[in-house]
């Protein structure tokens, strides 16, 4: 899993921890059943507070991508792959809504978005 | 764009520490930031700028003239705080003010006392009962109220509380707003200098080792985070201050413009994610042996 925290980033430490592990699942870097790293072995190895790592383990256990069990530790919990499509299908649409409005001051339809998408996907 | 202070080549040595060949031009209505470690030479430097100390080699002209040359008229057309302003412990601040106005062509006392309570720096109080930080707002206010159009400033941030320093960084703004006063200062970078300097300037060893507009510098300065064996290897080896983790590495590199597009693949694919710098981390990089 590719877990780099930045001081600068502009999200929270513990929210940039969540996010980086989230993303560790949907790539298949990390698979269901696997071990996470204890509290106080993540927050030794990114040099943060457990505190930071603990907030960001519960935010990951709250949303369902992890199961903590008493005195073994945190596990991905077996997440099927739609049900992480169906969230980042979500954050998305959040975003498109702020690009397509922001866009549309410049007399950007949503067409031209959708031609733009394609040519991406092409690359 | 107007040189308001032009330095060539300045030298100065002292038993263990020496200026270099210090050479910096400073524009009007600009604030310049001199950055850099502890004895580094910024009030040094600042005091040779400001006529303060000679210099064993080099030059200075502000306003276009030498201080040798103008000195009653630079002295009132500058307005140069220390880092520990000397004041007569037992006056009051009041009677500093009286003891200072005939000093200066341009005196405004009305001015002076407004500052003051901008500041809350009660004009009855000895000298001796100020606080640090109230007696660097005090040699600021006397600064600021004799027609100064440029300052030197060095460490001005130091010992103010939070409140005090906003009020002072937005009365430096507010001070060049019309484009024709200028403010030079020293700073250690996190005590809020960096947040309104236009232009930067490093100094480590008695030398400048970097001078760029704050933008520019924050534009091509940027954390590459990666997993071991993302990135071409001449990115990775030209990466400095690398910290290896369990989960992957980082590093900082200065040359971001250009790298941008041997960048973009390992971007896209998620194997690279990229980062904002601070001021202090560029200036960490620069510091030998930081």
């Amino acid at each position: 899993m590719f877990v780099v925290l930045s001081p600068a980033h502009p999200d929270p430490m513990y929210k940039q921890v969540t996010d980086q592990i989230k993303d560790a699942i949907a790539s298949g870097d990390l698979k269901p059943n696997d071990r996470l790293p204890s509290v106080r072995e993540l927050s030794e190895a990114l040099n943060v507070s457990a505190i930071t790592i603990k907030r960001a383990y519960q935010d990951l256990e709250t949303g369902g991508f992890v199961l903590t069990r008493a005195g073994l530790g945190s596990y991905v919990a077996p997440v099927e792959r739609d049900a992480l499509r169906e969230r980042k299908l979500a954050e998305l649409q959040e975003e498109l809504r702020r690009l397509v409005r922001s866009s549309a001051k410049f007399g950007i339809t949503a067409g031209d978005i959708v031609r733009l998408t394609r040519q991406v996907e092409g690359d | 764009m107007d040189t308001v202070l032009e330095a060539t080549d300045l030298t100065k040595h002292y038993e263990d520490f020496s200026l270099r060949g210090v050479s910096l031009a400073i524009r009007a209505g600009s604030i310049s930031g001199i950055f850099g470690p502890n004895a580094a030479g910024k009030s040094t430097l600042l005091r040779v700028l400001a006529g303060q100390a000679p210099a064993h080699q080099g030059s200075v002209q502000v306003f276009g003239s030498a201080y040798a040359d103008a000195e009653q008229d630079l002295k009132n057309r500058i307005g140069y705080v220390p880092q520990e302003p000397v004041f007569y412990p037992d006056k009051t601040v009041q009677w500093l003010a009286r003891f200072a106005a005939p000093y200066f062509a341009r005196w405004d006392g009305a001015g002076f006392y407004k500052l003051l309570d901008e500041f809350k720096v009660n004009p009855l109080k000895k000298v001796k009962h100020l606080s640090g930080g109230q007696k660097t707002l005090l040699s600021i206010a006397m600064a600021l109220s004799h027609g100064a159009e440029l300052l030197i400033l060095d460490e001005p941030t130091a010992g103010l509380d939070v409140v005090h320093r906003r009020a002072l960084l937005d009365r430096l703004r507010a001070f060049v707003a019309g484009g024709d006063r200028t403010v030079l200062a020293a700073s250690h970078i996190t005590d809020g200098l960096d947040e309104i300097a236009e232009e930067i300037w490093f100094l480590d060893d008695g030398r400048v080792v970097a001078h760029e507009d704050k933008d520019d510098l924050l534009a091509r300065w940027k954390w590459v985070h990666f997993k071991d064996g993302a990135l071409p290897k001449a990115i990775e080896e030209g990466l400095v201050r690398v910290k290896r983790l369990p989960f992957g590495s980082s590093g900082l590199t200065g040359d971001f413009l250009n790298l941008r597009g041997a960048l973009a693949g390992p971007l896209a694919s998620g194997d690279v994610r990229l980062d904002n710098a601070t001021l202090e981390d560029v200036l960490l990089s620069f510091i030998k042996g930081a």
